[in-house]
């Protein structure tokens, strides 16, 4: 088992929370896991990407076209990390459009059904991860397992959380 | 027992399971997160872990713990050793009685520091052993290494850490039922110990320091790498690495299917140079992956030995697995084609410079210090913390390290009399290495205007207490500065730009009054501390006229607030999501008054 993702984003858009989600779910199904995460300076608003790597890895950097999965929280952000993506790997974008690229993109306005008030803007990270479970056919975790990893991170936030996955799954299958 | 764990918190866990009952240090990204770690695990057990007000003040409050016997711990970033240098140079030779575990995080690439440097340097430089983990999971084993190699030689041990292992997550192996042992210091009086003064003392003690480190290098060979040589298969080539690096040649090789011997060095000070010269002799070519400096590659080289010295390796920026590729091109361990070159390939991709936040009130002194004192006729010296971020209003015009925007004011007031100089420092900077050059200051009688931006907080790193705040009100900014001699004004800031500006006029004012420093303590908020940013922030959200927007860039130079964009029709926006609602930019920041209040307020 070897799958790699990529979260790009900028900072304050909960990047970090993605991975400690993902963390969890890793080591519940027995997996290695290494990721990466940004603090300092590079959380001030500055592009944040960080690298989840499952299964037998010993250097938490992904390396150009290695990705199986590149999910981006904001459009320019995905494409500035489109170098980490392999060819014929997934694409989870919040935008509008996206470039046609020999890749399977999966892009949706996010920003603007937040505004809508489809979601709460501060759940964005899980609306894209929902999208994530309900379009990426080997993302390795299910749904069920996405939740436990959310709830034992904070059990408070949890039922807010809940329902915006189960929002961005519904979504993900219209 | 297994966690999922950040590199910072193993380091944290390791340090509990060394029994480590003392633990100090200031904040620096990468190194930040150990310390709260422990502050947070500690519960009811008889830990000290508290910040410093700067690196060399942990240290050495760490150190006399050890030397009173107890197990201690510093934490720092790489720049922060600098700074703690000094205790260090003398304590390597005294040595202690207690573990003293040094831990030092560096940051190849830059990413949120001034140097690149490698401790691991420092630590040969102060003749030190240095463990350099590759993982969050060595992170954890590594600690308790140093910790026992600490105690066994009664020397400083340094915990070399990289952002990638600190700030990297993985699911950790830790020990089961861990019982704290606490040991009460008692410190033993040794005055030709612990007071070597020159010349014969510290003499006999260099002479002792060289035997211990000699012995270490035995311990390093006979422990940690003879094991691993006796696995070594013998191939044609090898490569030497350690620490993070490791990680990149490991997946290198397997992922190109290279069968090639790898030593992985855990401890890569100090090293059995003459064993390890023997073992270079059995293969035809050898290359050295390390981070940053060429530490061991120095220690071992010889005519088959390359990597930086000799050109084959990259020599500035962070490594990542195309570098150690290349590397291994030219040294000539593979031939193939470079699987690590992009698929996708954007052109001109956008990047986000990092930027003050939205609402934060250093924007406001920043805009307002330019309005008032004109770029053309002042002198801008700055400091670091997240207020360095004024660059981007180009409100800053030099960062030299912590401290020095105070004494580099009183250098350029000297050079260049025709220019005002109005310097910004944070109020966690100012206490970490600010006092020091301000008394040099009025005792000079250097005529300069020093703004302390004080937000109670070490924010950058991740909002850890500072001494006026965690004291409340004991260390007290205005009674520092006016006890160091200097004259004193004090704002309290307003999320109103006018009131900043007018503020700003009457420093000006009594500058022109005044033949000494006159320092301004503009005690404001971050807006990340929510406990007082909603106290502050009125929730006045702004939108654009678009009518009145003639797209004249100040907003966009001057003020530089992350919502404001311009849109396809070439007028400025701003960002719903982004809006904090300070409300600031609608006092009076547009020339031609096109930002408004948004009317859909919740």
């Amino acid at each position: 088992m070897r799958y790699q993702i990529v979260v790009a984003g900028f900072g304050g858009q909960g990047v970090v929370f993605l991975v400690k989600v993902l963390s969890i779910c890793a080591g519940k199904k027995g997996y290695k896991f290494l990721g990466t995460e940004n603090h300092g300076m590079s959380q001030r608003g500055g592009s944040v990407s960080s690298h989840i790597k499952i299964g037998d890895f010993y250097n938490p950097l992904i390396d150009f076209a290695q990705a199986d999965l590149l999910i981006g929280l904001d459009r320019d952000e995905a494409i500035l990390n489109l170098p980490y993506l392999k060819r014929g790997g997934n694409v989870v974008v919040n935008a509008d459009e996206f470039p046609k690229i020999e890749a399977k993109v999966f892009a949706v306005d996010a920003n603007k059904l937040a505004e809508e008030g489809v979601f709460d803007a501060k759940g964005l990270n899980v609306f894209m991860l929902g999208l994530t479970l309900a379009e990426v056919k080997d993302f390795p975790f299910s749904v069920d397992e996405v939740k436990a990893a959310i709830e034992e991170i904070n059990p408070k936030f949890a039922p807010q959380n809940f329902e915006i996955l189960d929002k961005a799954l519904k979504y993900g299958k219209n | 027992m297994k966690l999922t764990l950040m590199g910072n918190e193993a380091i944290a866990y390791g340090l509990i399971h060394s029994n480590t009952k003392m633990v100090s240090g200031y904040p620096g990204t990468p190194s930040s997160e150990i310390l709260t770690t422990v502050q947070k695990l500690k519960k009811d057990l008889p830990i000290y872990s508290e910040w410093a007000t700067n690196e060399k003040v942990g240290f050495e409050v760490a150190y006399a713990g050890a030397v009173a016997g107890v197990n201690a711990a510093a934490t720092m970033k790489q720049v922060g050793l600098n700074v703690a240098s000094d205790a260090l140079m003398s304590a390597s030779f005294i040595g202690n009685k207690g573990a003293f575990v040094l831990i030092v995080a560096d940051d190849p690439g830059f990413n949120s520091s001034q140097t690149e440097q490698d401790s691991r340097e420092f630590a040969r430089f102060a003749r030190i052993p240095v463990v350099d983990p590759a993982t969050p999971q060595e992170a954890y084993d590594f600690t308790k290494l140093a910790s026992k190699i600490s105690k066994k030689f009664e020397i400083p041990v340094m915990l070399r850490s990289v952002m990638r292992v600190s700030h990297s997550r993985e699911i950790v192996e830790i020990e089961d039922n861990f019982e704290f042992k606490d040991v009460e210091g008692n410190f033993e009086r040794d005055i030709p110990r612990w007071a070597a003064v020159p010349r014969a003392g510290r003499l006999k003690q260099a002479y002792e320091q060289l035997e211990r480190i000699d012995k270490i290098r035995e311990y390093n060979y006979n422990e940690l790498i003879k094991p691993k040589i006796e696995k070594l298969k013998g191939t044609e080539n090898l490569v030497i690495s350690s620490g993070a690096a490791w990680g990149y040649v490991k997946e290198v090789t397997d992922e190109l299917d290279l069968d090639i011997d790898i030593l992985k060095i855990d401890m890569p000070y100090p090293l059995p140079v003459k064993e390890l010269k023997d073992l270079v002799k059995q293969y035809k070519k050898v290359l050295v992956v390390e981070e940053t400096y060429p530490v061991i590659e120095e220690e071992v080289r010889c005519e088959n030995v390359y990597g930086r010295m000799s050109g084959h390796m990259h020599q500035i920026d962070e490594m990542n697995k195309e570098r150690v590729l290349e590397a291994l091109k030219k040294v000539g361990f593979y031939e193939g084609e470079n699987i690590y070159k992009p698929v996708f390939v954007p052109e001109n991709p956008k990047t986000r410079k990092p930027n003050l936040c939205p609402g934060c009130p250093h924007r406001d002194v920043y805009f307002a210090i330019k309005k008032v004192f004109r770029p053309k006729k002042s002198i801008y010296p700055s400091d670091i913390g997240c207020y360095t971020l004024g660059i981007n209003l180009d409100a800053i015009d030099t960062v030299l390290c912590m401290g020095a925007s105070v004494s580099m004011a009183h250098g350029f007031a000297i050079a260049d009399k025709n220019k005002t100089v109005i310097a910004t420092i944070g109020d966690s900077t100012f206490f970490h290495s600010g006092t020091a050059p301000l008394i040099n200051a009025v005792y000079q009688k250097a005529k300069f205007i020093l703004v302390i931006l004080d937000n109670s907080t070490t924010a950058m790193t991740g909002r850890q207490s500072t001494p006026e705040r965690a004291t409340g009100g004991e260390v007290d900014l205005k009674k520092m500065a006016e006890g160091c001699g200097a004259e004193v004004m004090e704002y309290f800031y307003k999320p109103d730009i006018n009131e900043t500006i007018n503020f700003f006029k009457e420093v000006k004012k009594r500058f022109e009054e005044v033949d000494r420093p006159l320092v301004v303590i503009s005690r404001q908020y971050c807006v990340l501390d929510k406990e007082r940013a909603t106290q502050f922030l009125p929730g006045i959200f702004a939108t654009v006229d678009e009518e009145k927007c003639v797209a004249c860039d100040v907003c966009t130079t001057q003020y530089v607030c992350p919502p404001m964009h311009y849109n396809e029709r070439g007028k400025i926006e701003i960002d719903p999501l982004l809006c904090i609602g300070c409300g600031v930019c609608i006092s009076g920041i547009c020339p031609t008054d096109a930002f408004i209040p948004r009317k859909d307020e919740k």
